[in-house]
């Protein structure tokens, strides 16, 4: 069962590993979307195997089924083939790379002598004990979820006053 | 309880988010700017649970909740993010970030 759970887990590590790179060498978006499925689908599959169902659930359902729908929708609409004159690096670019391995680089030799194990007692993180969690008074969670309903709402509001705003500068052009 | 090094997803979390970091910087797309983005999110959520596996009881659950607020913030992101991209593409008709190095104007 412990080996079972660390070769998945080195399953969907490489799986996602591979994905992220691929984002990263894409050439047209839409294939960097699909390795964001990828990607994804992957981490779900690692949240599970954390003993985080919920999560892993929430990771499928949000990510990849409306955030990266949404994405491809995008793409789709704006006809990413058009843009395939734009180069995918520069020299700026590459040079730029150096920033993020440096920022690997001192994490992890600063990973590298921890020592941290997973508690044996640690939860299953199941839907009931989550939302306990969430809505218990305690916590003060609960702030924070309406604070995010008010952001959400905020976000879709805003997303149809930019496209409105679009409709009325493109009529002042054609006046 | 189960047979996965702590510290590995901790390296996992830490190699996704070097990539999606990669990704933000040096592509020059529009699109793969918020997809690296998306990316250095999920490294942090992943940390988040791997971090929250190793505390004892029902304090295991407390990096659990933290992923669900930054998956809906995500999520609101990609709604106002994509909404101005589709916006400033119909301004310039380009991807190219460097294309809209003068906004100003």
């Amino acid at each position: 069962m412990e080996h079972l759970a660390q070769i998945y887990f080195g399953l969907f590590a490489v799986i996602a590993l591979a994905c992220a790179t691929g984002v990263l060498l894409a050439r047209h978006p839409i294939n960097a979307a699909m390795a964001l499925i990828g990607l994804m689908t992957s981490l779900s599959g690692i949240y599970a195997i954390l003993h985080a169902p919920f999560l892993a659930v929430l990771q499928v359902l949000v990510y990849a089924g409306a955030i990266i729908m949404l994405l491809v929708f995008v793409i789709m609409v704006l006809g990413g083939a058009k843009d395939d004159h734009t180069p995918r690096f520069d020299l700026t670019g590459l040079l730029l790379l150096l920033v993020p391995a440096a920022l690997v680089a001192v994490l992890a030799r600063t990973f590298r002598g921890q020592h941290l194990s997973n508690a044996a007692s640690a939860v299953r993180g199941t839907v009931d004990k989550t939302g306990e969690l969430l809505f218990a008074n305690s916590t003060g969670y609960v702030v924070l979820f309406e604070a995010v309903s008010l952001v959400l709402l905020g976000a879709v509001v805003s997303a149809v006053l930019l496209s409105k705003r679009d409709l009325d500068t493109t009529k002042e052009n054609k006046a | 309880m189960m047979g996965i090094d702590a510290l590995q997803v901790q390296f996992l979390a830490l190699a996704l988010f070097g990539l999606g970091l990669a990704t933000a910087l040096t592509r020059r797309n529009l699109f793969f700017l918020l997809m690296g983005v998306e990316i250095m999110l999920n490294a942090a959520n992943l940390s988040f649970v791997g971090f929250s596996r190793t505390l004892p009881g029902v304090a295991s659950n407390d990096g659990l909740v933290v992923p669900v607020f930054v998956i809906a913030l995500a999520a609101a992101e990609a709604c106002v993010g994509l909404a101005m991209l589709i916006l400033v593409f119909r301004t310039r008709e380009s991807l190219d970030s460097d294309a809209y190095s003068r906004m100003k104007e």
